[in-house]
């Protein structure tokens, strides 16, 4: 009995905070934990979508990882050219255009910021219509400089070896103003004493950056660097929408899809699926524990 | 030295200006061409400026995609409806995270973070067998129930109302205010700049979502817009009606960069405000 009044008051004390977080859970369980399993699962089956899914053991994985099957590798290599060439483009412009929207005495501070931030109010899916324009073999603007400049023209879309630049650009033009307002913040949450200090000792632009805002803007930075892995490890609208030969341009997500949603491979598709989940865990994980020895040793 | 200091704000200005025109131009471009006539030519840098102005290309756009306005709607509805939830549910998560201690609070709020490093996209092909199942493709429904409550909404909001004082919410509860109505009449006036700019992100987000609207929505009178306007025919080459292409971008662009202009300028929200605490 008191056992039971024990539960009772309990569960009257805390049932309204798991009442409030209760939704999440719940979506959390349905849509995303549940689908997570269940790939798993297909990933071991022949399955079309329609007919029930036949168990085949690990030959989805087999002729995934079959070193023949070049598709997988040509888009798996784009992935980590997208990761790499996007997060440092990305963090690198972001960090320069938030270090000019926090300088001092900066005129109609306000526009610019506003101004800025528009690529990112821009759908991914519209500005790659205008950036396929933009990168056109004949009537593109790009090819218009170029040539103009006494270049050749380019194959931006139509050939292998540039069609990744487009999906580069558009994502980095797209993400970046993001990426400014998230190290604007961590610019300004800067104590100005260490500006002054400095301004004491005759230190210059460079050198605050070198010993002040580079060192205190670490957490900002690795923040940074983990949203871009998860964000280009499933890019997919922009190389979607540029497609360009072949899968010279394609993503792994994107890999998947086609499979999926164009093939009905559903087993083959799933098996990408939880590659590219495995691959998305380990850099994570790789990444938290890089980031905890590195605070380690300087004894924070 | 002064000369020094004057080169370096010259700089300054120049690549502030560099940067606003590489933001801005693309934007810019797509209104001048969306007006321009069919005949004149596309190429090089004079064929910038329209010489002629007309509205052709946007009727031409409504004749091309014959549901325009209703996927017009799918979007608006979508995103508004989309917005208005997920604000609710996630920061009433927050506020539970924030202002509550629960047993195992920690170690849920760590869950809830892990899971933001494994997308919900890869699971997508159980999740749209799911749909089928649930009869949810074709319907709007199914790009707003999954994402009721997000992670890193609560994460937001939660991160923003650890700063609220403990004693604002006690005294409201002394006075006999239910845990509910200390949502709404206490927590929610206070945390206001941080809804109002989660919700133009959110927003945003919904607004330009892709993927999941593609997967999910398979007859062309349930399209969002940005499904619509991918079905454009762009093909390489000179064919490409791109006049008529970048009306159809613009009546999916110029809306919500509307509404952000305007809100922005009056200062209703400030997006650019910061997102993260540092």
């Amino acid at each position: 009995m008191s056992q039971r009044n024990k539960i009772k008051k309990w569960i009257r004390r805390y049932k309204t905070p798991y009442l409030f977080i209760a939704p999440f859970f719940l979506l959390f369980i349905i849509f995303q934990l549940m689908p997570m399993v269940e790939s798993v699962f297909y990933s071991f089956t022949d399955f079309d979508g329609l007919n029930e899914p036949d168990f085949i053991g690990l030959d989805n994985y087999k002729s995934l990882f079959n070193t023949k099957n070049y598709a997988f590798y040509d888009v798996l290599i784009n992935t980590v050219i997208y990761w790499i060439a996007c997060s440092l483009l990305i963090i690198g412009i972001a960090f320069i255009i938030a270090l000019l929207l926090n300088a001092k005495k900066l005129k109609g501070r306000t526009l610019i910021k506003t101004a800025t931030f528009i690529p990112y109010v821009c759908a991914s899916v519209a500005l790659a219509l205008v950036f396929k324009m933009l990168f056109d073999y004949n009537s593109g603007l790009i090819n218009d400089i170029l040539a103009r400049l006494g270049f050749e023209k380019v194959g931006w879309l139509t050939t292998s070896v540039y069609s990744k630049i487009p999906v580069i650009c558009l994502f980095s033009w797209r993400m970046i103003p993001w990426y400014s307002v998230i190290l604007l913040s961590g610019l300004l949450s800067i104590p100005l004493e260490y500006y002054e200090a400095s301004r004491i000792d005759g230190g210059g632009f460079f050198s605050d950056l070198k010993y002040i805002t580079i060192p205190l803007m670490k957490n900002m930075f690795f923040f940074c660097f983990i949203t871009t892995t998860c964000d280009t490890w499933k890019m997919f609208n922009e190389a979607y929408m540029l497609k360009g030969p072949a899968y010279s341009n394609a993503t792994l997500f994107q890999y998947m899809y086609e499979n999926a949603f164009s093939l009905f491979d559903l087993g083959y598709a799933s098996a990408i699926g939880v590659v590219l989940s495995v691959i998305m865990i380990a850099i994570s994980v790789v990444q938290f524990i890089a980031r905890s020895r590195q605070n380690d040793s300087f004894g924070r | 030295m002064v000369n020094n200091k004057g080169v370096k704000t010259v700089l300054k200005y120049f690549l502030i200006v560099l940067v606003c025109f590489f933001s801005v131009f693309p934007v810019l471009w797509i209104f001048l061409i969306s007006i321009k006539p069919v005949g004149e030519s596309m190429t090089g840098l004079e064929a910038i400026l329209p010489n002629k102005v007309t509205l052709d290309n946007y009727a031409n756009v409504i004749k091309l995609v014959p549901y325009l306005f209703q996927n017009l709607w799918n979007s608006i509805f979508v995103s508004v409806i989309g917005t208005v939830t997920t604000l609710f549910f996630c920061s009433l998560a927050g506020f539970a995270f924030a202002k509550y201690w629960f047993p195992g609070r920690n170690a849920l709020y760590i869950f809830l973070l892990a899971t933001m490093m494994v997308p919900q996209e890869v699971g997508v092909i159980p999740l749209f067998i799911i749909f089928r199942n649930l009869g949810l493709v074709n319907n709007h429904w199914g790009l707003i129930i999954p994402r009721l409550a997000t992670a890193v909404g609560i994460f937001y909001m939660t991160e923003y109302m650890r700063d609220i004082p403990d004693e604002l919410v006690e005294a409201a509860k002394i006075d006999g205010c239910s845990d509910f109505m200390v949502y709404l009449r206490i927590i929610m006036p206070v945390v206001k700049p941080a809804l109002s700019s989660w919700a133009v992100l959110t927003m945003i987000a919904r607004w330009n979502d892709f993927f999941w609207p593609l997967i999910l929505l398979r007859n062309t009178k349930s399209y969002t817009l940005m499904v619509a306007i991918s079905n454009l025919p762009v093909s390489d080459g000179m064919s490409t009606p791109w006049q008529t292409v970048m009306a159809g971008v613009s009546i999916a662009v110029f809306p919500l960069l509307l509404c952000y202009i305007i809100l922005q300028s009056f200062q209703v929200v400030n997006v650019t405000m910061g997102a993260v605490k540092g």
